[in-house]
């Protein structure tokens, strides 16, 4: 027996010592062979683009040219881009609209998910309802409001006479003061059943225990929210309210359908504004250029939502 | 502190009765377990008494009150939960005092408070610390500390030592008997570890399927089954349970096997097996009321060992009796092999003998 011991004992003593990372590399090659498909499509499909995107940027492309006969420039496309009344008409459009879309479908998404948590007869019907908004297509909620904000044949519009708010039909989507919030009650719409389904899920996860343990120290059901759900939802609130950022930061379709960023700019945001630079006036330096500074803002905001990500995991870990 | 009074407490789920018309009474200062394997109602009834769940019928009193419309926060009690239901997001200190908080407590009689039920349980220097960083028995203290610091009438503990580990436990175990016997505290308890109850209880309330088997001192539990239930899952090993049957030979009762042997019994044994609905009777023994011999003595009966596991002070024996296992405790020095055919002879003062149809322990008459 006491040999045995000794020689189990025997290896502890002499850790060899650590291969280099070239070694290490090279002992799992066979691994890196197998993820090589992968990383040369996405050389090829991502790290491309991007690239040429960049050096798109610096050049000017004027429509009557082929594209390989691009002019450098400099950095005269961001310049001009800083420095047009447009841009800061955009950015604050594109500010409003991500902000707002993004606190309200959160706020709203949050208190449904309260509301159907609770044990209800009909609570699977109404969930189904509330999530159709969400499951839609873009394209098919943007004409459907569209036509619901219709200056003479919206029902919006008639409704609001009719119960006398107002005399005649408002003109929702074509006057520069009411385009903007028109298009974000239709975001916020379309998108509040992602936060309600993501804090729902949330729920699913408070330990019941605690709710119960709070009931019995006399904590009201405000407290047990404040105390124990509401720190409980705290990862996955973060989450939810990055993903929701980052997609009305890139939204698209809802404006463009709806409006095409007019009229006179009042509902253009960043990527509509883009696509009508590049595909519209042909412009692609300059969007190009604008495209590097929305890569350049979002990938700060992905750096904020995984370091979230890793924080909620530390708090869950230790 | 006061006493609980439980009187034909129902709990319905749908048709399913999860507590069908249980009785006890805990009275003041006394430490009560409610043990049972799993589903049995324990813990819902346990939940009934807190208020968590609503009654579907019955009565249930703590002190001179009937409680049965109390929110939990008015009932007095406090209670210990299984996996502790520490507040994640706050500190020792802000656990310990969220239930005098919620109470509108003024500051410094909190702090006051908090300091005393803190110093009992010697978490002091944790009080600034956050749940995740304690140990399990550190958490344990913090959730009996957040009992405590209420003062209530009842405390309600629900297998609140079922996430330690097993030495972890043993001291735990000792630590909230101490705290009962301290505090002269009224204890509810729920385990589904006899040993548990036994050790700790004043009292233990056996239950299984939504029925209370039995209610009484850990003792006379133990020493006297009131049915086949009772006699299996009190004690470790179980008590083994043989199947046989009554009968007659020589104008003396005897128990006789399919195997083709017979028991005879005592003549206070053949009184008890006298009152039993058939001719069908169970056997009980524990295992250290039985012998065991190498070769026949008188009244002994034949046997096959089966296992034999030696824990160190007692060698336990498993071995085949008509078609049963029966299991026997003997000193290490025994050599006893499997396979080996033994001889087992029952102590007439001390088996249990139960109704082979009703599983109901046979009494005399």
């Amino acid at each position: 027996m006491t040999t045995l011991a000794g020689h189990a004992n025997a290896p502890r003593g002499s850790i060899p010592a650590r291969p280099s990372i070239l070694q290490q590399m090279w002992t799992s090659r066979a691994d890196y062979l197998y993820v090589l498909p992968a990383i040369v499509v996405m050389l090829i499909v991502i790290a491309y683009p991007i690239y040429y995107t960049i050096e798109l940027s610096f050049f000017k492309t004027p429509p009557g040219l082929q594209l390989r006969d691009k002019i450098f420039v400099g950095a005269d496309n961001y310049t001009a881009i800083l420095s047009s009344e447009v841009f800061w008409r955009v950015t604050i459009n594109t500010v409003i609209w991500t902000l707002a879309s993004t606190l309200i479908a959160f706020v709203l998404g949050y208190g449904a998910a309260l509301a159907l948590h609770r044990d209800f007869a009909g609570r699977a019907v109404l969930r189904a309802i509330l999530i159709i908004p969400w499951v839609i297509s873009a394209v098919a909620a943007s004409y459907i409001w569209k036509w619901m904000y219709h200056s003479d044949f919206g029902i919006i519009g008639q409704v609001l006479v009719q119960f006398g708010f107002t005399d005649r039909q408002p003109n929702f989507i074509d006057n520069v003061h009411t385009v903007l919030p028109s298009l974000i009650v239709v975001n916020i719409w379309r998108e509040f059943p992602f936060a309600m389904i993501m804090i729902m899920a949330g729920l699913q996860t408070v330990p019941e225990q605690l709710l119960r343990a709070a009931r019995v120290d006399g904590a009201s059901t405000w407290q047990r929210f404040w105390h124990v759900t509401f720190p409980h939802l705290r990862g996955v609130s973060t989450v939810t309210i990055l993903l929701l950022a980052v997609a009305n930061f890139n939204s698209f379709i809802i404006p463009w359908i709806m409006t095409g960023g007019g009229p006179s700019n009042a509902s253009h945001i960043w990527i509509t504004h883009i696509y009508e630079l590049a595909f519209g006036r042909q412009r692609w330096g300059v969007a190009a250029a604008y495209s590097v500074l929305l890569f350049v803002i979002l990938m700060a905001l992905g750096y904020f939502y995984v370091r979230a990500l890793s924080g909620n995991e530390k708090e869950q870990g230790a | 502190m006061a006493e609980v009074v439980l009187q034909h407490v129902m709990k319905y789920y749908g048709s399913m009765a999860a507590v069908n018309d249980v009785n006890f009474t805990v009275n003041h200062g006394e430490f009560v377990a409610l043990v049972g394997p799993s589903g049995c109602g324990k813990t819902t009834t346990l939940n009934l008494i807190a208020g968590l769940l609503p009654m579907s019928g019955g009565d249930i009193k703590i002190g001179d009150r009937i409680v049965n419309d109390l929110d939990p926060k008015d009932r007095d009690i406090a209670m210990v939960f299984q996996n502790y239901a520490l507040y994640p997001n706050k500190t020792v200190f802000q656990n310990l005092a969220f239930p005098l908080q919620m109470r509108k407590l003024p500051k410094d009689e909190i702090n006051r408070k908090v300091q005393e039920a803190a110093k009992v349980l010697d978490i002091t220097h944790l009080l600034e610390r956050k749940p995740r960083e304690l140990s399990g028995g550190q958490q344990q203290r913090v959730a009996l500390g957040r009992a405590l610091v209420r003062d209530p009438a009842v405390f309600l503990m629900d297998e609140p030592l079922s996430n330690l580990d097993a030495k972890l436990r043993v001291q735990m175990r000792s630590e909230i008997k101490r705290f009962h016997q301290d505090l002269n505290a009224t204890i509810v308890y729920v385990t589904h570890d006899q040993l548990e109850a036994v050790t700790m209880a004043d009292k233990m309330a056996v239950m299984n399927g939504g029925l209370l088997q039995q209610y009484d001192t850990p003792a006379q539990v133990f020493a006297n089954p009131v049915n086949m239930f009772v006699a299996s899952f009190i004690g470790s090993p179980a008590m083994s349970l043989v199947p046989l049957d009554v009968a007659t030979v020589d104008g003396k009762t005897v128990l006789t096997s399919a195997e083709g042997w017979n028991l005879p019994l005592s003549d206070a044994n053949a009184r008890k097996v006298a009152g039993a609905s058939s001719r069908k009777v169970v056997l009980g023994a524990r295992h250290s009321t039985i012998k065991l011999h190498k070769s026949q003595v008188a009244g002994s009966v034949p046997s096959k060992v089966y296992t034999v596991e030696p824990t160190g002070d007692i060698t336990f024996v498993q071995a085949f009796l008509s078609g049963a296992i029966v299991n026997i405790s003997l000193p290490p020095t025994a050599s006893v092999a499997p396979d080996e055919m033994v001889w087992l002879e029952f102590d007439q003062e001390r088996i249990h003998l139960f109704d082979g149809e009703t599983e109901m322990a046979l009494r005399a008459a």
